[in-house]
């Protein structure tokens, strides 16, 4: 599966919305992230996903520029965000410098912005609620994976 | 003291006189005027106190009537005493996302002792061990004033500005833990506490000294936790294993609702009142000194370098480079929540900007100055 897809996103969001016991743990989550990848040829996939409760209500992809109207954003070349997902795979949630936190404090590979700084500080509120969301990512990949060598 | 004609007309067996004697009039049960039967409806996650925030209840006054604990809305009594509050204007305390943030404060507590999973701490180092245990002895000891802070004024505040007296509740029960953990985390894997000196205490003697609750919360919230939360996430960052990674990041989710409620406070503030800024910026001048003090302190911040640099080999060449982006970081997300408080800095701070490489220009331009 790509990782630049609306569907890896409405995978985890599935995953998330099923597994109520975890996120309920976590608490409620209000906010509106979305996710750009940028492709190699200039193109970017990005992608809004809509928090409320304990589940992912929204998976939607948007126009060039709509990312502004969210809350926040994390932005980074799919190049980087495959190198997250790569380590969430093989070890079953982001480890060392590829959690969502460390990859955007770092900001080289993936930056955090937000036209409102209490947009920005909406992520960090939220952090370990979406941190979980695409560890998710792992069972998903793993499936994936399953399913291809099958 | 008697029955009215309307309460015996709908319950005419109610008895006048209590058994020991006191006369009685039953006035509750005429319901209060304005409101009764207002129903309510429950969200998709529960009765928030958005939900009741019906009619006259979601009426929040200015100038409250009334100085007593007698809830905000019910039928109060004239004579009802006075408490003695002394922040009894709405804009000393509220902010806009008050309520918001008291039910996301409730929904998303966690537990030092069962949330944090303590069997996977592993041997560090030893310069690594006493470089976290050094971090978290600072940490434990600076968290507190945050629950002091609050508990110094929550008495002294309106009982009808309710909602932001009970996120303040939140806040103190958060700071409580985040010293909890970090005390904990020092012990946890054979370390233990180390150093504490004057510098750290004399930030906290500013916060707690202020002399109003809004230049209080200027310190404590827009100054204070704006650094700490991203000190917690430059921790995340650099934390050695999950334990920590998972430590830092549950404090980093409280102390940025923190944040939330002080940089919509000071907003709220600073738009009902704008002489209210200028007492802000003496604080924050007073304040940025001690912080800076605070985070150039030598056990601190060598600590954070060594830990930063995964060790004592490499201080010079990643710890001290990596220290100054985290640093400049720092400033930038401050001074942005500054501006979204309605009290710009950029013309004003002597924080050392040009020290860490930050442009003021674009700074200016990033922050819509």
């Amino acid at each position: 599966m790509r990782i630049d897809s609306v569907e890896l996103f409405d995978r985890l969001a599935s995953a998330m919305n099923a597994d109520t016991g975890r996120y309920e743990l976590l608490g409620d989550i209000d906010l509106d992230l979305a996710v750009v990848m940028h492709r190699p040829d200039g193109d970017a996939f990005r992608v809004l996903l809509g928090f409320r409760g304990i589940e992912c209500e929204t998976v939607v992809s948007i126009e060039a520029g709509a990312e502004v109207a969210a809350e926040c954003w994390v932005e980074g070349d799919v190049a980087h965000w495959q190198e997250m997902f790569d380590d969430i795979a093989r070890h079953g949630h982001a480890t060392g410098a590829w959690t969502l936190n460390t990859l955007t404090i770092m900001g080289d590979k993936i930056q955090l912005k937000a036209a409102d700084p209490m947009g920005w500080d909406k992520f960090h509120r939220f952090n370990q609620t979406l941190q979980d969301f695409v560890d998710a990512a792992a069972n998903v990949l793993d499936e994936e994976a399953s399913n291809v060598s099958a | 003291m008697a029955i009215s004609e309307e309460i015996l007309a709908d319950y005419p067996n109610l008895p006048e006189v209590s058994p020991i004697g006191v006369e009685l009039d039953w006035a509750w049960l005429a319901g209060h005027e304005s409101e009764w039967g207002v129903h309510p409806k429950p969200s998709a996650r529960g009765l928030t106190l958005m939900d009741i925030a019906v009619g006259s209840y979601a009426e929040v006054p200015e100038h409250p009537k009334h100085r007593s604990m007698a809830a905000r809305g019910a039928d109060i009594a004239d004579d009802t005493p006075d408490m003695g509050y002394i922040l009894n204007k709405k804009s000393d305390v509220w902010s806009s996302n008050v309520s918001e943030l008291y039910e996301e404060a409730v929904a998303r507590q966690w537990s030092a002792t069962r949330d944090i999973p303590w069997n996977q701490l592993e041997e560090l180092s030893p310069d690594l061990e006493h470089a976290m245990c050094q971090l978290c002895t600072t940490l434990s000891e600076i968290e507190m004033i945050a629950s002091d802070l609050p508990a110094k004024w929550m008495w002294r505040m309106n009982h009808e500005f309710l909602e932001a007296k009970m996120f303040l509740c939140t806040q103190i029960m958060d700071e409580a833990r985040h010293s909890e953990v970090f005390r904990k985390r020092a012990l946890a894997n054979g370390g233990g506490l180390l150093k504490s000196r004057g510098g750290s205490e004399t930030l906290l003697r500013t916060i707690i000294e202020a002399k109003t609750y809004t230049q209080a919360t200027a310190l404590l919230h827009l100054l204070g936790e704006g650094m700490i939360l991203d000190l917690f996430r430059q921790g995340e960052a650099i934390a050695p294993t999950d334990v920590e990674k998972r430590i830092f990041r549950m404090c980093m989710q409280d102390e940025a609702r923190h944040v939330a409620y002080g940089t919509m406070h000071i907003r709220h503030s600073v738009e009902n009142d704008p002489d209210v800024a200028e007492e802000i910026h003496e604080a924050l001048d007073h304040g940025e000194a001690a912080m800076l003090a605070l985070g150039t302190a030598p056990d601190m911040s060598t600590a954070l370098a060594m830990l930063l640099a995964g060790g004592a080999d490499k201080i010079e060449e990643v710890g001290f480079p990596l220290q100054m982006q985290l640093g400049k970081n720092q400033l930038t997300s401050y001074l942005a929540r500054c501006e979204r408080a309605g009290v710009g800095r950029l013309e004003r701070t002597t924080l050392p900007l040009a020290e860490l490489g930050i442009e003021i220009e674009e700074l200016r331009r990033g922050v819509g100055a």
